[in-house]
């Protein structure tokens, strides 16, 4: 019985093993459609007040979830140094302190730096739908690697699992 | 809205430098912040203040071009879309009514300046509200306590629009007058210095500023929207603003205006101004003239 219990708590634990793995890829998916939302309602925002950046970060910030209401709110207080560093190193700081977007998240937004608040309001919007359609393409790009690998990574936990329960046996 | 001492003003002028040279700015001895009139930055040399006129080098390293760029980021909070307007003009307005003059390559775009890029330098005009600059004239002014039309006529640099921002003030405040609703069009916003929708130097609770509009355009939306006593422009520099004050005075609003010139004659001579004079639009020719190190003001009666 004992055995038993044994072997089934393995397979199980093989397939939560699984499980995690493809739940990763899909809350990275997860991250980066709120942060596509929030560049949009960035967008959206400076074509129907264009207010200041500071104003416009705040209200990113209040609005937004996840990853973009972190981002926009860190940039927001680091633009207290701007009379040390220019707006585009304080950008690159706030992007790169998000890890849960991974490096390729990151690169998507990095550039955001030198346009926002230093064009005029078209050329900034143009440049936060660019980033927004990329960041759309690595959002689906990672929803179907979740998809994909996640059955992959179940399968293997399972027959991982199953492999302990007959080594055991 | 409290007053604040040169020194002050001065302080508050530099925050919109980068650190480096705002250290330097805030290392000038105090006695000559408080007289410090302009903050002049040119890519290459060191910073300069100018006092009284005479403009004297700062002892700091080089101004870089990227300081430049730092400065308009900082003034415009990181936000170039905010006064773009206003930097395609060469200008930039900060808080406190200071005031950054811009110069570099300009980028066009269909004939018209779109930005300027490559900055080369700037100027940080410190403002200064003088209160109580209107009060030796505004006795003259105001018979039976009420503010009459009025033309303050001088050359530039001799306190023109120092003396129409406080006729402005003691009109809209009551100060030595009737109390009266102004309407400001401050199309430079040199007057008022809207920043945030707050004027940043006091024209009173009274009156009403149109900021960044052409005048004519400006005194003609005031006139229509705000139901102004008194209508204000600084610098009657066009046709068109001479058209907008003749409509205003048909509507029986009093007029308070500024104009470049050295007197009387140059109203005749003037094909722009004549008709202020042919039509009796201002009751009041207000002079401002060089008086040792002060100003002398002459009033003579038009009409």
């Amino acid at each position: 019985m004992i055995r038993l219990i044994g072997a089934l708590l393995l397979g199980a634990g093989g397939a939560w093993l699984g499980l995690l793995a493809a739940g990763d890829l899909r809350r990275q998916a997860g991250d980066l459609r709120q942060l596509e939302a929030g560049l949009a309602l960035l967008e959206q925002e400076l074509e129907l007040s264009a207010p200041p950046l500071p104003r416009l970060l705040a209200e990113g910030a209040e609005r937004c979830q996840g990853p973009a209401r972190a981002l926009f709110r860190d940039c927001a207080q680091r633009l207290d140094r701007l009379d040390r560093e220019p707006f585009s190193a304080l950008w690159r700081g706030a992007v790169r302190g998000r890890e849960e977007l991974g490096e390729e998240g990151q690169a998507l937004l990095l550039p955001l730096g030198d346009t926002l608040g230093r064009c005029d309001v078209p050329r900034q919007r143009e440049a936060l739908s660019a980033a927004r359609r990329r960041l759309e393409e690595l959002a689906a790009r990672r929803e179907a690697d979740s998809r994909r690998q996640g059955r992959v990574y179940q399968a293997l936990g399972l027959s991982g699992g199953a492999f302990l329960v007959i080594l055991l046996l | 809205m409290t007053q604040m001492t040169a020194a002050q003003s001065c302080e508050q002028a530099l925050r919109v430098l980068p650190l480096r040279l705002r250290e330097e700015g805030r290392a000038l001895p105090g006695a000559e912040k408080s007289r410090a009139e302009e903050l002049r930055l040119r890519v290459g040399w060191p910073m300069s203040v100018v006092l009284e006129g005479e403009e004297r080098s700062l002892s700091g390293p080089p101004v870089r071009r990227e300081e430049l760029e730092q400065l308009v980021e900082i003034a415009s909070q990181a936000s170039l879309h905010t006064v773009l307007d206003q930097v395609r003009q060469g200008y930039l307005t900060v808080e406190g009514g200071h005031r950054i003059g811009l110069c570099g390559t300009a980028a066009l775009r269909e004939g018209e300046i779109h930005t300027l890029r490559e900055l080369s330098s700037a100027n940080l005009r410190i403002a200064r509200q003088v209160k109580g600059a209107a009060a030796p004239v505004l006795d003259r002014l105001c018979p039976g306590d009420r503010l009459a039309d009025t033309l303050i006529l001088a050359p530039p640099g001799l306190g023109k629009t120092t003396l129409l921002r406080d006729l402005i003030r003691s009109v809209s405040e009551g100060e030595g007058c009737i109390p009266l609703r102004v309407s400001l069009a401050d199309e430079r916003g040199e007057v008022a210095a809207l920043y945030s929708g707050r004027p940043q130097l006091e024209v009173g609770r009274r009156t009403d500023v149109m900021e960044g509009c052409p005048k004519a355009q400006g005194l003609m939306l005031l006139l229509r929207a705000m139901n102004p006593q008194v209508l204000a422009v600084d610098e009657i520099t066009a046709p068109e603003d001479v058209r907008a004050l003749m409509t205003a005075a048909g509507c029986g609003v009093t007029l308070l205006a500024t104009a470049h010139g050295e007197g009387r004659g140059d109203l005749e001579r003037r094909s722009l101004y004549r008709p202020l004079l042919e039509e009796g639009l201002f009751r009041f020719l207000v002079r401002i003239c060089r008086s040792g190190e002060g100003r002398a003001y002459a009033i003579e009666e038009l009409r």
